[in-house]
């Protein structure tokens, strides 16, 4: 059953870094990049779930015994807030590309060489 | 007493804080604002490293005072002691250049985003958590992105660009190794990761490491993953390039070999130390070829630098105890030189206009200080004895002849060579060839910081010994993985 989340997950990682190293198109790497995030997010969240507990949120009648690992949803809730700002960042960034060069296609975007 | 340390991470992060309130009061105020807050930095640093280096013991710093492996701990060994106050040093260097070098508005974000890039390599180098230093690095990597692109220039953008896509790739490679890491082992703690790293299945650990050495190559600059560094040294502000150069690399390097070292005595460490041995030998062939034929004198001194930083790598790789001596020693000298080249340079930068080969012509007659500074960072990069790098060079060579391995010897005296051929066309082109233009003035408070570390470099050349000796504690530190277990005081575990 665990095994569905890690297949589901590492899938999920090996199609964003696929669309982020074939891809021409700005925009497409970094909607490839999100989805690799997100694929590690699952991944973390599953190596910390054990089947059948609750959230681990302290609550009545919640105790160790009856919720999963808290710990990778702690890394997990960081690491959202840490995509989140790289990718605000990368779009920022590519706000500025296209102004500067007027396209999204990094074959044309080649300034900088050697 | 020692939980002041942790201020090492909080008075850059409360005072990045700060900017806004600054820029109320004035815009001038905001350079002279970050010139005192690294100015305390480095205060304190070089208290912690006092502190450390008298005693001998390394400084524990409890996060809310729960004990690890529970609360998050840092660890200011004797190696993180040196290394923070490199970064410290270079940081208040670099406040003063800034007030130079940097006429692009908004100054407030930037002043952010220089102190967010110190905190960031300082939390790197001393926590003693794996996510943690996933935090940190983060933190590092983003001011980073933002600092390249902060020019709003064509080559900023797309060097930044080229820098968040490898960077975000990194990120994603290291956290499925500390997914793999927890999942086995199920504690985020250095010192516990090591204390049972050996009842990890070796071929996940050797996954998990790879993994994580990949993640870490970015910040570390090793090849693949360095694709960015030429053009985020050249495009970034020239402050934010000696930055890079001096402390974010090494910081990503420390952490890639503090990881690596935790698995020394499991089965997975060979493996990985010759995966580390290979990238370290490609970044080292690919970035001198690559300087060779650069026109640009900062892109040449970035390849220049890419390549040193893959002699780091293959010292460590090597990972013997006197491998790892030569590699600090090569560190701490790397950062010298290369603060002082990338100032001085810079430096020609701003006054010219670009830091382009055509500009350094006859650059000894019009700026003979900062010409000088190059010179002697190019004769002591090349390793021409009485220079500081010669030492580490050679140290390094004696290290890999004492295993046999003679092709890392003859990698550090082919990278030498071609080394000698671009810097000494550099030196002949300032000293030797005529060029236009008056003789510039230059600034008092650039050329005093240039004349310190020319003096660094030639006081470390001629007399090794004490910094040697500081350099081995620092290096022992990092390879003596059980004194690192024994020194964090874990909850519920006896020794």
């Amino acid at each position: 059953m665990i095994s569905a989340y890690y297949f589901g997950a590492i899938s999920l990682i090996l199609i964003g870094l696929y669309a982020t190293l074939t891809k021409r198109n700005l925009l497409k790497i970094l909607v490839g990049l999100s989805i690799m995030e997100t694929g590690v997010n699952l991944l973390l969240i599953s190596v910390g779930y054990v089947s059948g507990r609750t959230a681990p949120i302290l609550t009545e009648g919640a105790t160790p015994q009856t919720a999963v690992d808290p710990i990778p949803q702690a890394l997990v809730l960081t690491a959202i807030v840490i995509g989140v700002a790289t990718t605000a960042l990368a779009l920022t960034v590519a706000i500025n590309l296209y102004e500067k060069y007027k396209t999204l296609d990094i074959e044309k975007i080649r300034g900088l060489r050697g | 007493m020692m939980q002041y340390a942790s201020l090492l991470i909080a008075l850059p992060l409360f005072s990045a804080f700060f900017v806004p309130l600054i820029k109320r009061a004035g815009k001038k105020l905001i350079l002279p604002y970050l010139t005192l807050v690294t100015l305390i930095q480095t205060g304190i640093a070089a208290w912690a490293f006092k502190e450390v280096y008298t005693t001998g013991k390394p400084i524990i710093v409890l996060a809310g005072g729960f004990q690890p492996p529970v609360g998050i701990n840092l660890y200011i060994g004797h190696f993180a002691a040196l290394f923070v106050l490199i970064i410290a040093v270079v940081s208040f260097f670099m406040a003063v250049f800034s007030m130079k070098a940097i006429d692009v508005e908004p100054i407030d974000k930037y002043a952010m985003l220089f102190l967010l890039l110190m905190l960031g390599a300082t939390g790197m180098i001393a926590t003693g958590d794996i996510f943690n230093l996933f935090v940190f690095m983060e933190i590092t990597a983003i001011s980073a992105y933002a600092l390249t692109a902060y020019n709003k220039t064509r080559e900023a953008s797309e060097a930044a660009m080229k820098y968040i896509i490898l960077g975000g790739i990194g990120s994603s490679f290291f956290l499925v190794g500390v997914a793999l890491l927890y999942g086995s082992l199920g504690t985020l703690n250095l010192a516990q990761i090591a204390m049972i790293a050996s009842k990890m299945n070796p071929a996940v650990a050797q996954a998990a490491l790879a993994l994580l050495v990949f993640g870490l190559a970015v910040e570390a600059e090793l090849f693949p993953l360095n694709a960015w560094a030429p053009d985020a040294y050249q495009a970034s502000p020239h402050p934010v390039t000696v930055m890079f150069s001096a402390f974010v690399v090494k910081a990503g390097l420390y952490a890639m070999v503090r990881i690596v070292y935790l698995f020394k005595d499991t089965p997975a460490f060979m493996g990985i130390l010759n995966l580390i041995l290979i990238l370290g030998t490609l970044t080292v062939v690919i970035g001198e070829l690559s300087a060779l034929r650069q026109t640009n004198v900062k892109r040449m001194l970035a390849y220049s630098s890419i390549a040193q930083i893959g002699l780091i790598a293959v010292g460590f790789g090597v990972a013997t105890p006197h491998a790892v001596d030569a590699t600090v020693f090569h560190m701490l000298n790397h950062a010298v030189v290369k603060a002082l080249m990338f100032l001085a340079v810079g430096y020609v930068g701003v006054t010219v206009g670009s830091p382009h080969m055509e500009n350094f012509k006859g650059l000894g007659k019009r700026m003979p200080l900062t010409a000088f500074a190059i010179t002697v960072g190019a004769i002591s990069v090349v390793g021409i004895p009485l220079f500081n790098i010669f030492w580490s060079k050679f140290k390094l060579l004696l290290a890999a002849l004492q295993v046999g391995k003679t092709g890392i010897v003859a990698l550090i005296l082919g990278a030498s060579l071609v080394e000698a051929v671009y810097y000494f066309r550099l030196i002949h082109t300032m000293w030797f060839e005529e060029g236009k233009g008056e003789k510039v003035e230059e600034e008092l408070a650039l050329g005093v910081i240039m004349l310190l570390l020319v003096a660094l470099i030639i006081v470390i050349g001629v007399y090794p010994e004490p910094v040697w000796n500081l350099v081995q504690k620092a290096a022992a530190d990092l390879y003596n993985v059980a004194n690192y277990i024994k020194n964090v005081p874990l909850l519920g575990v006896s020794l």
